[in-house]
């Protein structure tokens, strides 16, 4: 086998060590260096203090929009002028082709001799990419700089352009290297990458995608230790450690606020759990019903509530439950006198009238698990019961819902470990001033510190967050911990 | 197999006591309570948006319509912000789930190699984000740093993702026999030839389960047009756009007047008509499409039963 992983480290000449060895440094380097593309905080192109701090490399190459956000006032006054802007996103282009460049060549480099020969080339026209990119930035803050209004358009080269010359110098002396250290074989192989690692960079993507959408949020944690409010800073001056932690519990209206809307959400979840069984009897029911027709046409009528949004589901509680609705329209005609109670707007019994919108919107729906599992109950079951002379109830008792128990119980663990969500859109559209104080759960309080009014709320929203998250993963290591222990089995 | 169970005749092998009769009365009659319930709201927004206003105004329409005529959903054209909400949502559900079926077909498909490198590695990366999430906050400040609010890509990027179906298409292809695809790969075929010519057919049953969820998810979404586009109106998506009819619309008579309906349908349009016909129309195409979707989560749901 001439594959070259089969090779040991000690059988290699020093030459090949050292490359094994660059080649990693590389990848890594190469890897960073697509990343800080995406961080705000290192934008190189960030050229006047105007510019959001919340644009990145990537975002201000494609975004004339977000430069213009907040630069368009001072480009239609003549401030800065409109070829600067352009100047700049055809630089931060440049750069952006010159790390695609370096990527490029890190990919080529996992392939046979002729790959990492052909892929060599590629990063070192990357960093003098960058290198000319970097120029062209440069050469726009320095039209910034003697522009007419300084106090206007304040000119700023951030510590972040030193780096990318360093990332980009330090790219080229490692792919010189390379280049330097790769020989030609005397028998020229094809270009060939082994399969396994085309397979890994065809499914790279979406371990990007999956990176930037699912983990990189993560970062955001970091607000919660500082003294943020929007537009502010994210500097050490702000950095408040562990203040909020225990500001949520001194203050006493925040305090009193978090354990109001931790019973609204344990309770509304706890009702879900009391009537997690709802599902069960209908599907055991559903499926007595002699007619088959008439089975399958209420199965699919009842699923469909669970097809509409919570708006529309709001809809039709205007359109029944409000002043103007049927029930008050009903109860008039029946009583004669006029009845206008807006039921939508108390607090009254708000938990049981969210269940049961709950309920209605998903019963049809969840009872599909379950009339799936009794499908694949052995029916010789039911017959050798019949034979014993077993009534309905009785073979309901003894074998449809012990056989049911284990998929039950997978559900119901699933529901504890996600007890502390509730879902954002029903709280959202239902609540009004008037139910708030009962109807106000975990998702919707994080909600409304975030975007609410407040401003200074996004460090505590963040917090309240971070918090249930990991409670919620706790829960869930609970509930496998505590399915191993009663079925022998995890539900992870 | 759910069929199966629906469909199997009770067994006539016992005979039918007066209980067993009493029983399946009060079985069939709860169920067919239990599905008038779950229909009626539907039917009562129907019947109020297509019968005359002034009955409607007065109540009058409970059980079945009066005065039939479809002005109500005629004059809905003067309501410049509905059609630019139905516009993105329909965009977004065909092309975000169309998308998220490539990708997900496409990931599902490379997962189940198992020559991969890293292949562990990459699956639990991306089935890991089930069990977590970063927060409404982090999500949103992370959207914000990556330039996509206030933009329609922000509508397709993030879904293209989803771990849940990934594992759906990951199962299926697993259950293809392997002879298969051997056999095109000694005639020298590529992973993509593979996966363009003979795996994409062969999934099409968990391909269209996966794009009902996703298309139902699209259309039904709120929540991030709610938190990402507070900056601009015209890309609310139809929820959005209804929710805000349906809790602040006082001008909204003021639009539906201003157009060029006729003077009669004009007088007698109220608020809660304007709101009841946007709400159908914005279920309409869900009402449609649903009897041809049953197969189809009937399928995805015990799918992911076995599963999970």
């Amino acid at each position: 086998m001439t594959d070259t992983t089969a090779l040991k480290l000690e059988n290699l000449t020093a030459k090949e060590k050292a490359l094994k060895i660059i080649y990693a440094v590389f990848r890594v380097t190469a890897l960073i260096t697509l990343m800080i593309i995406f961080f705000p905080p290192l934008n190189p192109a960030r050229i006047t203090t105007e510019i959001t701090k919340h644009a990145s490399l990537f975002t201000t190459t494609f975004s004339y929009n977000t430069i213009t956000d907040t630069l368009g006032r001072s480009i239609k006054l003549n401030y800065i002028s409109i070829n600067t802007i352009y100047i700049l996103m055809v630089s931060c282009a440049i750069i952006l082709i010159g790390v695609i460049a370096i990527c490029a060549g890190a990919c080529l480099s996992l392939g046979n001799k002729t790959a990492k020969i052909k892929g060599s080339w590629f990063p070192i026209v990357g960093s003098i990419l960058i290198l000319a990119g970097l120029c062209g930035i440069y050469f726009s803050y320095i039209r910034v700089k003697n522009g007419i209004r300084p106090d206007k358009v304040p000119p700023n080269l951030s510590y972040s352009y030193y780096l990318f010359i360093a990332v980009a110098a330090f790219n080229f002396i490692l792919s010189i290297t390379i280049r330097a250290l790769l020989r030609q074989d005397k028998k020229k192989q094809p270009f060939k990458i082994e399969q396994k690692y085309t397979l890994f960079l065809m499914f790279l993507p979406i371990l990007i995608l999956t990176f930037v959408f699912c983990y990189l949020p993560l970062y955001g944690w970091r607000y919660a230790f500082f003294d943020y409010t929007v537009g502010s800073d994210l500097t050490w001056k702000n950095f408040k450690g562990f203040y909020w932690f225990t500001f949520l519990f001194k203050n006493k209206e925040t305090f009193n606020d978090l354990l109001r809307v931790l019973r609204n959400t344990l309770i509304m979840s706890g009702l879900g759990i009391l009537t997690n069984w709802l599902p069960i009897a209908f599907a055991v029911f559903l499926v007595e019903i002699p007619s088959v027709k008439l089975k399958k046409t209420i199965q699919t009528l009842t699923t469909l509530p669970y097809f509409i949004s919570w708006v529309l589901i709001y809809a039709f509680a205007l359109a029944l439950f409000s002043t103007d609705g049927l029930l008050n329209n009903m109860l008039s005609k029946i009583t004669g006198t006029t009845h206008n109670t807006n039921y939508l707007q108390g607090d009254s019994w708000i938990w049981l009238k969210m269940l049961l919108w709950g309920t209605w919107k998903g019963i049809g729906w969840s009872a599909i698990v379950y009339i799936a599992s009794l499908s694949s109950i052995d029916q010789q079951m039911y017959e050798a019961a019949d034979l014993d002379g077993a009534k309905r109830f009785q073979k309901i008792n003894y074998i449809t819902i012990p056989m049911l128990m284990p998929t039950y119980f997978v559900l119901l663990m699933l529901q504890i470990a996600g007890m502390l969500s509730n879902g954002l859109d029903q709280y959202l559209v239902f609540g009004n001033a008037f139910n708030m104080d009962k109807i106000e759960v975990l998702d919707l309080y994080v909600y409304d510190l975030g975007f609410g009014k407040n401003n200074n709320m996004i460090p505590i929203s963040t917090l309240v967050s971070m918090a249930k998250s990991i409670v919620s993963v706790i829960l869930l290591f609970l509930a496998n911990g505590a399915s191993k222990l009663i079925r022998g089995e995890t539900i992870v | 197999m759910a069929e199966s169970i629906l469909s199997k005749k009770r067994s006539s092998v016992f005979k039918k006591s007066p209980g067993d009769i009493a029983f399946y009365i009060i079985d069939i009659t709860i169920f067919v309570i239990f599905t008038l319930i779950c229909l009626f709201p539907f039917y009562y927004l129907l019947i109020n948006t297509i019968s005359d206003n002034n009955l409607v105004s007065k109540g009058l329409i409970i059980l079945y319509p009066k005065g039939i005529n479809i002005k109500n959903y005629l004059a809905l054209k003067n309501v410049s912000d509905l059609g630019n909400a139905f516009l993105v949502t329909v965009l977004r559900t065909l092309i975000g789930t169309a998308l998220m079926v490539l990708v997900s077909a496409y990931a599902g498909y490379l997962v189940t190699k198992e020559q991969m490198w890293k292949r562990k590695f990459c699956y639990r990366f991306i089935i890991i984000t089930m069990y977590f999430n970063a927060g409404l906050i982090p999500w949103y400040l992370n959207m914000l740093m990556l330039g996509l609010t206030n933009t329609f890509a922000a509508y397709i990027l993030p879904g293209l993702i989803s771990p849940f179906n990934i594992i759906l298409v990951k199962t299926y292809i697993e259950s293809i026999p392997k002879d298969i695809e051997e056999s095109a790969m000694l005639d020298g075929a590529g992973p993509m030839r593979i996966f363009i010519t003979m795996i994409c057919p062969l999934s099409t049953p968990v391909l269209a389960t996966i794009a009902v969820f996703g298309a139902v998810a699209n259309w039904n979404s709120f929540q991030d047009s709610l938190v990402l586009m507070q900056g601009t109106p015209e890309l609310f998506t139809l929820q959005h756009r209804l929710y805000v009819y349906l809790s602040s619309a006082t001008n909204l008579e003021a639009l539906m007047r201003n157009g060029t309906v006729s003077a009669e349908v004009q007088a007698s349009l109220t608020l809660r008509i304007v709101q009841y016909t946007i709400s159908m129309v914005s279920i309409l195409p869900i009402l449609c499409v649903y009897p041809l979707m049953q197969r189809y989560f009937v399928k995805g749901i015990m799918m992911g039963a076995v599963k999970g």
